[in-house]
């Protein structure tokens, strides 16, 4: 058991690196240029390649994959010379990098040649100071300065050439003197929670995209808990009364239901319950950020519609699973012994038969992410597959990387979970 | 094994062969109606090809009409000929895909039977090569299925469409990409079953290649889960061309596309109702049919393979 | 109601134009509207100028509120309910600099934390707002603006004319990249702009220009406060009736009615009557299903299809307006086969421009002149619609083909963005057309996809938002300066341009009208572009809402709403 857990975990582990690996290079490389998105069609060459050394995009594409990933001040720190630390904005709350010079915070700035070092107080204010001293020399006897600028960002710059660059301010493109000669822009990285900065808000992704990922988990865990018992009670009867009126009833409905798309069910709640009778909220309008938990109602649709598809599904899985399991030698010799039917079906089928269709669940949270996508999009309703919808349409791809990974994660420790609980289920099951 | 394993005698003749698996249909009732479901759209789709009652593009008449005399399923926002436009529908779907660039130049079979080729292509060569060779192959290979696995479907379509834009193209790729895994394990788990039959011994002995072995060999032995598996694959690749067709990142205009007449519908179901209940329907029995058919040939096949 | 009698003299003393105006409005030369836009646009009070108009003047029009016009304006008196929550549904974005503003929702959200110097109402007519008055020179070069006096900002302190000057410098400021910028291009930096006193605020322009209280109220244009260092989120400082308590980005805003706004209710207290305003962000399709179920009040900008879903709903009120909104039908003159004009002759005359209105806007608009002047611009000469003609059209391709030796159909690709009422439009042509010897491929993509790329196709179908005056627009589009930013069809023409600047500097209506006359026949007759229609928008709102107001940009005018349950 623990040989299997540990092969499962490294599997996971080595899986949730390939899943990285495919989404990063696949956005990153796979789509055109980023800045035009950005700084708009009117930018010129000269101001995207600029833009481009600022975002770090100069850096090649494992390198930047790295970052994304485990994040880069260790890689950094030896550059600057002093530990980098992030400490929140007093305002705003982001967190902002700093170099750690003695425990003093400390960033630099080039000021017309002179290069000053902005020393962090304790009530968030900075104060400036001249260190013309600081300067390093290199082989070729150019002397430069590795710092930590003012926007997160390592950088390089060369005494007395200050590169021309241009600074997309709150306000715009501006062209500023005194530039940086590279650019490395400091994150944390997605494995210590840094998904960067979403390009269509300009915020850090992680942000939003918690209080949608705790939306969406309520909408899941709701529908989760409705159609679980029913699927399976469905699914149950209709295998007992296989080929009877009933069975005809759930198998064919189940059919129905599981092809009829969610976005047609979903118009067609909306329509009827929302807009025609108006006993329910049409969509998720979320006047606060815990709408649901001050209107619960306002998930009622969404849920329906959700367990309007996967209903048929599981429903059809647990029938199937039921008729083998009734089928099968020993449940037809425990009714030929004469136990009673009622305690054979209870004791015996029942335990076995819902062997298959659990596993089956939690393999299937897969498709469930994606019938939330489109449920989000139609309900309005602010979870992690409109988020991801929204990012993908707009082209935000720091937000689809972090949110796509968020989903893979879940996938991925359901279907581990779901493997545990079969080998714990089914003790005819022994891993080597 | 009966119609798979080929005996040392005399083969049956190729249309025997093709009469026997078609026979199969028939024994299950289930399959019949599935395949008559299926028929039926690929009907509608060949007759679209040369007619239909009115131009499915032009918008001759007034909008938003329920079903009449002239318009048998009604009128959409645009004053277009519903029931031309679903028969339309089918052809992107199953019966022709539009090459990017010109929007003239198209290629016989739709965008969904590609993407279920190109996942059948893609995953029967990692499949058997896993199952075959075992060894670190199968662990490499394996391991790069459940990476793709591990990605909800519809996060990957929207990721590949973040990634690369709209258009036919895309579209299958998406469908091949997602739809791999799924078959990959199967060609895998039929391969790891047939390399201890006898005959693949004979043919190691005999010296053949590895390839020819694969592809030669476990291949044709294994095509019947696979085609059946293939089936409910179209299906699935329906649904999700209707669903991003949906979402407004499907198939682009101008040829009708089911997910999208829904979609356009959907702005004016208050005064039209019907608009969105057609391609809806379209949709899901077609899905159904397929469903269905693969579900009873597969009975049928395990039945006669007992 | 009372008549205010008003005499030449008293004309005379606000303006010598006046009086001549008044003349021509009294033989019917010009409407009422012309008359009133032109008698505030030199100097003359509101009230004053509708009260020379014969128009009654707006009952219990709080004194110092300007005039809000139209028919709301005789909302029932007394019985104003003060209290209650007001929610729209309107998507939400990044949101920083007003004066960058590029989206009319981010205005939308700015408007209720800040305000203008003027004021464009739902008729078309400009008035003061944060301005007491405004004078121009008789050249026109000279703008004197006077600031109200005693108006604060809700973090307290007083607006005065450096709040006004320092928002001109962000405006000005090429870095800042406003789109005020290009309006303004008659400033020649700060330089033009002078502060006379406190309260007095003087520009100096280098070309006359009489769009100058227009512009100050396009959407960007909210004056800041001094200190504003670049994100109204962060810094939100303003003098508007509410107070921003949380901006969430695609997901809600939030405000509080503010308790010490300047401008006074009917009540004798401070503005505004509502407590709360909400936006929640959905797309369009989820705010008509939640406005059908009560649960938004409003929806921002109702597409046509939506008004049809939500025209007959009981409990909604839908106020329509007549705008300049419109989407031109663009094509690139310096790219064949369009760099020939009959070619572009010939697509415009595929226009069947009352099928085109009736399957794009469900036949909710005024049809068009293919040129990019509205009847409801002040000065607008009245032309006959061009009739569908595909014969005409075949015959002018013909005579192109058989020059370029070229087989017709003529085959090209016409880009849109998957939006309002593009898709149906192209469409629409793509039949109209095909009559004509075009083999129109459509190429439709999502808006961003659109935007990306709308300067650069060569046929295109580009959304132009309403502007009151069409020496606004006209400017940003079609004339040479404009290459390289918004001139998406390269055409210019030397005739065209020197009629422009023309217009741009004659204060009377009709001698305007005149030039006007001019500009459209030169465009209909060799232009870039083809219009089938002026759309109309429509504000959709419950009815418990009074003091409601339908403005043609879908602005959402606030500070006097109230609630009768």
């Amino acid at each position: 058991m623990a040989r299997f857990l540990i092969r499962s975990i490294i599997s996971t582990i080595v899986t949730m690196l390939l899943v990285s690996m495919a989404l990063f290079f696949l956005l990153e490389v796979g789509s055109g240029d980023i800045t035009v998105k950005i700084l708009g069609v009117f930018s010129t060459p000269e101001q995207r390649a600029s833009y481009r050394s600022q975002l770090g995009l100069d850096a090649p594409a494992w390198q930047r994959y790295v970052d994304w990933l485990a994040g880069n001040d260790w890689r950094v720190k030896s550059r600057v010379g002093y530990p980098l630390v992030t400490i929140p904005n007093k305002e705003s709350g982001e967190a902002e990098w700093w170099a750690d010079v003695e425990g003093q915070p400390t960033r630099w700035k080039l000021e017309e040649g002179q290069l000053l070092a902005l020393k962090r107080q304790g009530d968030g204010s900075t104060t400036e100071q001249i260190v013309s001293g600081d300067w390093q020399t290199d082989e070729s006897g150019a002397e430069f300065f590795w710092g930590v600028d003012t926007k997160n960002n390592a950088v390089k710059w060369m005494r007395g050439e200050g590169a021309e660059v241009w600074v997309l301010t709150k306000a715009g493109l501006r062209k500023e003197g005194d530039g940086p000669q590279t650019y490395i822009p400091l994150r944390k990285g997605l494995l210590r929670g840094d998904a960067g900065e979403s390009l269509q808000f300009g915020r850090p992704v992680s942000a939003t995209l918690w209080s949608r990922v705790r939306n969406t988990a309520v909408l899941a865990g709701v529908a989760f808990i409705i159609v679980m018992p029913l699927a399976l009670f469905l699914g149950i009867i209709a295998g007992i009364n296989e080929g009877k009126l009933l069975d005809r009833i759930i198998s064919i409905g189940g059919l129905g239901a599981t092809a009829t798309p969610e976005f047609v069910t979903g118009i067609f709640l909306i329509l009827i319950f929302g807009i025609w009778l108006k006993w329910l909220p049409a969509v998720a309008i979320f006047t606060s950020a815990n709408a649901i938990f001050e209107n619960p109602l306002l998930l009622a649709l969404p849920v329906m519609t959700l367990t309007a598809v996967e209903l048929g599904y599981i429903a059809r899985m647990t029938r199937a699973s039921m008729v083998e399991v009734m089928d099968s030698a020993y449940i037809r010799t425990a009714i030929i012994k004469g136990m009673p039917y009622r305690r054979v079906v209870v004791r015996h089928a029942i335990r076995n038969a819902l062997m298959a269709p659990i596993t089956i669940i939690m393999l299937h949270v897969n498709w469930l992410i994606g019938g939330l996508v489109v449920v989000e999009v139609i309900f309005g309703y602010p979870g992690l597959g409109k988020y991801i919808y929204d990012a993908a349409i707009f082209g935000d791809f720091n937000a689809v990387e972090a949110a796509a990974m968020v989903t893979v994660t879940i996938a991925i420790a359901t279907r581990l979970i779901g493997d545990l609980a079969y080998t714990l289920l089914n003790p005819r099951i022994r891993y080597a | 094994m009966a119609i798979a394993q080929p005996t040392a005698g005399v083969r049956p003749s190729r249309w025997q062969q093709m009469w026997k698996s078609v026979a199969i249909i028939f024994e299950s009732r289930v399959a019949t109606v599935g395949l008559a479901m299926v028929l039926f759209w690929l009907l509608i789709g060949f007759i679209s090809l040369v007619w239909t009652p009115h131009e499915p593009n032009a918008s001759d008449f007034i909008q938003n009409l329920p079903p009449n005399g002239t318009n048998w399923l009604g009128t959409d926002h645009l004053g277009r000929d519903i029931t031309s436009r679903l028969m339309q529908g089918t052809q992107v779907i199953l019966l022709k895909t539009r090459l990017p660039g010109d929007s003239e130049i198209s290629i016989p079979g739709g965008v969904a039977i590609w993407g279920v080729i190109g996942s059948l292509v893609l995953g029967v060569t990692l499949g058997l090569n896993a199952g075959y060779r075992g060894g670190w192959w199968d662990q490499i290979i394996m391991q790069i299925l459940d990476a793709l696995i591990a990605f909800p479907r519809i996060v990957l379509y929207l990721v590949v469409i973040a990634a690369l834009g709209q258009g036919d193209m895309v579209v299958i790729l998406a469908i091949t990409i997602t739809g791999a895994p799924g078959v990959a394990r199967l060609a895998r788990s039929l391969a790891m079953d047939i390399k201890t039959r006898d005959y693949i011994r004979a043919a190691e002995t005999r010296g053949e290649s590895v390839r020819y072995i694969m592809f030669r060999e476990i291949l044709p032995n294994a095509r019947g889960p696979l085609l059946v598996d293939a089936m409910l694959r179209v299906g699935y690749a329906i649904f999700a061309i209707g669903t991003l067709g949906f979402l407004g990142i499907g198939l682009p205009p101008p040829d009708p596309d089911w997910g999208n007449m829904v979609n356009e519908a959907r702005r004016n179901i208050f005064s039209n109702q019907t608009a969105v209940i057609w391609p809806s329907l379209a949709i899901a029995t077609l899905v159904i049919g397929l469903n269905l058919f693969a579900d009873g040939l597969r009975e049928e096949l395990t039945r006669y393979q007992k | 109601m009372k008549k205010n009698i008003i005499s030449r003299e008293q004309m005379e003393e606000v303006h010598p134009q006046i009086p001549k105006a008044y003349d021509q409005f009294t033989q019917g030369r010009i409407s009422r509207r012309e008359f009133i836009r032109m008698a505030t646009l030199l100097g003359m009070s509101a009230s004053l100028a509708v009260a020379c108009g014969g128009g009654e003047e707006p009952a219990a029009e709080p004194a110092a509120a300007p005039d809000t016009g139209g028919e709301e304006a005789a909302a029932p008196t007394g019985g104003i309910k003060r209290g209650g929550t007001w929610t729209g549904s309107m998507n939400l974005q990044l949101l920083d600099h007003p004066a960058r503003l590029s989206w009319v929702e981010g205005a939308n959200i700015v408007r209720q934390i800040g305000e203008y110097l003027t004021e464009t109402g739902p008729d078309n007519i400009t008035r003061p707002y944060l301005l007491e008055k405004w004078e121009a020179s008789a050249d026109v070069k000279t703008w004197d603006l006077f600031l109200r006096k005693g108006i604060k900002f809700n973090n307290g302190d007083e607006l005065t004319a450096d709040d006004v000057l320092f928002t001109f410098g962000e405006w000005l400021n090429p870095d800042v990249g406003s789109s005020m910028l290009g309006l303004l291009s008659y400033l020649k930096g700060m330089e033009s702009v002078e502060k006379v006193d406190d309260y007095h605020i003087r520009l100096h322009l280098e070309t006359a220009n009489i769009g100058v209280p227009e512009h100050l109220f396009h959407y960007p244009a909210i004056v800041l406060h001094r200190d504003f260092e670049g994100d109204i989120i962060k810094q939100p400082v303003g003098t508007g009736a509410f107070t921003l308590e949380e901006y969430a980005e695609g997901e809600r805003a939030v405000f509080k009615r503010r308790e010490d706004y300047w401008r006074m209710g009917e009540d004798g207290k401070p503005l505004p009557y509502l407590d709360e305003l909400i936006y929640v962000s959905t797309d369009k399709d989820a705010g008509v299903a939640a406005l059908q179920s009560g649960q938004v009040d409003t929806l921002y900008d109702p597409r046509p299809s939506d008004f049809q879903a939500l025209k007959d709903v009981p409990g909604l009120v839908v106020r329509p307006v007549s705008t300049a909104q419109c989407l031109v039908l663009r094509m690139r003159v310096d790219l064949e086969p369009w760099d020939d004009n009959r070619v572009r002759t010939a697509l415009k005359m595929c226009q069947d421009r009352p099928k085109i209105l009736q399957l794009a806007y469900f036949g909710e608009g005024d049809l068009s002149i293919d040129a990019h002047m509205a009847p409801v611009h002040p000065a607008y000469c009245e032309k006959d619609i061009p009739k569908y003609d595909p014969e005409g059209a075949k015959a002018l391709l013909e005579e192109y083909a058989a020059e370029k030796g070229i087989e017709l159909p003529l085959k090209v690709t016409l880009a849109t963005k998957n939006d309002q009422a593009e898709p149906e439009i192209a469409q629409a042509l793509k039949e109209q057309a095909a009559a004509g010897g075009f083999d129109i491929s459509l190429d439709i993509t999502d808006p961003a996809g659109y935007w990306d790329r709308w300067t650069e196709v060569d046929l295109g179908i580009t959304s132009w938002t309403h502007r009151p005056l069409a020496t606004m627009v006209l400017p940003l589009a079609y004339i040479e300066e404009a290459i390289g930013a918004w001139n998406e069809t390269r055409w210019f023409d030397d005739e065209f341009t020197t009629l422009l600047r023309e217009a741009e500097a004659t204060l009377d209506v009709e001698a305007r009208r005149a030039i006007m006359c001019k500009l459209e026949d030169i465009m209909q007759e060799r232009g870039p572009i083809g219009n089938a229609f002026w759309k109309s928008i429509w504000n959709i709102t419950h009815e418990r809402f009074q003091n409601v107001k339908a403005h043609p940009t879908a602005y959402d005018l606030l500070y006097d709403v109230w609630i009768d349950e």
